[in-house]
């Protein structure tokens, strides 16, 4: 894995290329973990040259609220077959039935293979949409009256048991909201140096970046949603907002980024247990290193190994450490 | 080395010089026991004064002497909340292999990040001098040590910050 | 009593028989009062006062209040680290000579030993006030060092300490280890 997570899953990918691409249909039935509890299940449970594609998804509910629907069906239209029991989603892919083109097969495979990607972009797409058409409407309206109806509601999508995205639409910006819970004190310090160098970055570096903030109690827009969440006492959550600005929201690079902001939850834990494991593997390094120097204390073991010593009777043996 | 660290460290290993005579002592209290007297502490006449030695507020030295074995106990100096997340790992880290460490006590006194444990067998199977030598240079990596993970932590947390900033323009 | 685990009571330290007495650990000295340190304290603040650091500080070293309580000792701890950090670096290793090839020198210079181990352990203990930072360069005929006494310096990052670990260096390389050796085998606490 590179340092940015991709945004398909690579072992659906993997797999639906070999089988699209193959003479030889075989019979399938395999499950496939994405991050956030999602689940797949790839199988053939008709005929060999059918593939099943189903998927479970935590918050589905939520994004069904959002749109979620609507956006399934524009991508995988006339894929769409009847829901797998126990998935919240199933597609149906028929060998026999395949494009022609080598091109758009491709394309299918890859758009299958961002199943979670835009199972979860429902809510990003309905969010920007709607900024748009307030933008829209504050532009015309009069300065006087703009204040009013000017934001969204807060969409919640509760993608894991404790951790929830909050998306809000405004007429200037479409503000995303993470909580994220760290388990042991170590994540919970790091997660903050980290998320102050995003909270920096901005300022430093790349001017055109989202806003990142962080808090550790709910941000205003956030608050009186946050209380309905049955919060558990273990770990400290912590608030990360990203204020996505007009020039984010564009319709170049919408796609692009609803991807990308998606990936964040995952990305940022991913380099925290990073971290961790490098810390780990230097301070290994530094212990033996310790050990060496310690060692050295001990006198000459090897020459005192090395000489041999004789009893009066001529057998030789060996002084112990 | 800092200008403050040179006379800390020297201290330090005068001190350990003098406190590290140690010699065989059977148990008073128990019979054909033979153990720390430092630990044990049931013969106050064989416990000796213990000493400090402190670089400041944050950074000292307890060498408590007994007449078969020595506690050197290292208060690590902690600047902040990372460092003292840090101190910790690499303390637990090193106390887990205690085993390996043969003097390294399991668990450090109350106030201080790690002890060690010396006593009449460490010094009589290894070269005093040389103990002391390890002590020191313990002390100093692990000041280098905990500055360079921070160092190296805030780097890779800007890197990381700006590598997933930057797509989105 | 359920609770009570039996295994682990330390039967021998019930036995009055198995105590170590007291009084034969810890020899006994003269018992020394708060008004008596006081007057060492004073004359040797005089000194002070005067530019007579080594008088000062042969005097301090020489009244060392074994028999006193606690108040007492810490009285004369802040006395000695007032005087030793009233001394400026170049002149220690001097004054410490002279000190050492004097009458008792040796004696001298194992008092000052266990002042300087227990202004270092003191100084950690808590928020007790401890050696003046800036008087290490200052020269103390102003008499400000006197007026000082006693309070709370602001210290930056543990300066004091560093003038009692110059001052440990140099005594080491005089007496040798075993000034430390004898700061801890000697029951005689100051």
């Amino acid at each position: 894995m590179s340092l940015l997570l991709e945004y398909h899953n690579l072992l659906l990918k993997t797999l639906l290329t070999e089988r699209l691409n193959s003479s030889t249909p075989t019979g399938i039935d395999q499950i496939i973990s994405d991050f956030d509890n999602v689940t797949y299940h790839v199988s053939t449970p008709e005929k060999k040259t059918q593939i099943l594609i189903s998927i479970s998804i935590k918050c589905f509910q939520d994004l069904l609220q959002h749109g979620a629907q609507g956006v399934l069906e524009r991508e995988y239209g006339p894929y769409i077959t009847e829901t797998e029991a126990g998935y919240d989603f199933s597609l149906l892919i028929d060998l026999e039935a395949l494009p022609e083109d080598p091109a758009e097969r491709e394309d299918l495979v890859r758009r299958v293979s961002l199943l979670r990607r835009n199972t979860l972009a429902a809510p990003f797409e309905k969010a920007i949409n709607t900024h748009h058409q307030l933008a829209e409407a504050a532009k015309s309206a009069s300065p006087e009256s703009a204040p009013q109806q000017n934001e969204s509601e807060v969409m919640v999508i509760r993608y894991r048991d404790e951790e929830a995205m909050y998306i809000q639409a405004s007429h200037d910006r479409v503000t995303v909201i993470f909580s994220t819970v760290f388990r042991e004190e170590t994540d919970r310090i790091f997660g903050k140096v980290f998320l102050s160098e995003f909270v920096d970055a901005r300022r430093r570096a790349i001017q055109n970046a989202p806003q990142v903030l962080y808090r550790n109690d709910p941000p205003l827009e956030i608050r009186g949603l946050v209380d309905e969440q049955q919060q558990q006492g273990q770990g400290e959550i912590g608030y990360v907002t990203f204020v996505l600005f007009p020039r984010h929201l564009t319709a170049q690079r919408r796609e692009e980024n609803i991807s990308h902001i998606q990936t964040f939850r995952d990305y940022f834990h991913y380099h925290i247990k990073a971290a961790k494991a490098y810390m780990h593997s230097r301070m290994r390094r530094r212990v033996a290193d310790f050990l060496k120097v310690l060692n050295r204390a001990k006198p000459e073991v090897e020459e005192g190994e090395k000489k041999e010593r004789k009893t009066a009777t001529g057998r030789s043996f060996r002084v112990q450490a | 080395m800092s200008q403050s660290l040179r006379p800390y460290l020297k201290c330090v290993r005068s001190s350990l010089t003098a406190a590290m005579s140690l010699s065989d002592f059977a148990s008073q209290t128990a019979e054909r026991h033979n153990v720390p007297e430092i630990e044990a502490g049931k013969s106050p006449e064989v416990l000796l004064n213990p000493l400090t030695i402190s670089r400041n507020e944050q950074e000292r030295v307890l060498i408590e002497p007994s007449v078969n074995s020595i506690r050197v106990s290292i208060k690590i100096k902690q600047a902040d909340e990372i460092e003292v997340i840090l101190v910790h790992k690499f303390t637990r880290f090193l106390t887990q292999r205690a085993e390996n460490f043969f003097i390294l006590r399991r668990k450090p006194v109350k106030g201080y990040d790690i002890s060690f444990l010396i006593t009449n067998f460490h010094t009589e199977a290894m070269l005093k001098h040389k103990l002391v030598d390890f002590i020191i240079h313990f002390m100093e990596e692990v000041d280098k040590e905990i500055s360079e993970m921070k160092l190296f932590l805030n780097a890779r947390a800007r890197f990381v910050a700006e590598a997933f900033l930057t797509p989105f323009d | 009593m359920a609770q009570v685990n039996w295994r682990l009571i330390d039967v021998d330290a019930l036995d009055p028989d198995n105590a170590f007495p007291a009084d034969l650990l810890t020899p006994q000295s003269p018992p020394v009062s708060l008004s008596e340190i006081q007057g060492i304290a004073q004359h040797c603040r005089q000194a002070l006062q005067r530019g007579d650091q080594e008088g000062a500080l042969k005097d301090a070293l020489s009244y060392p209040p074994y028999g006193g309580d606690e108040q007492v000792k810490e009285l004369h701890l802040q006395t000695v680290l007032e005087i030793l950090s009233s001394i400026k670096q170049a002149e220690m290793s001097p004054i410490l000579q002279r000190l050492h090839s004097g009458p008792e020198g040796s004696e001298t210079v194992d008092v000052l030993m266990k002042y300087l181990y227990k202004g270092m352990a003191r100084h950690n203990a808590g928020s007790t006030p401890g050696v003046s930072t800036h008087a290490t360069g200052v020269s103390t005929v102003s008499g400000q060092g006197g007026r000082e006494y006693g309070v709370a310096p602001s210290r930056g990052d543990g300066g004091g300490m560093s003038v009692l670990l110059s001052w440990h260096e140099k005594v080491v390389d005089l007496a040798g280890t075993g000034a430390i050796v004898r700061v801890m085998t000697d029951r005689r606490t100051v």
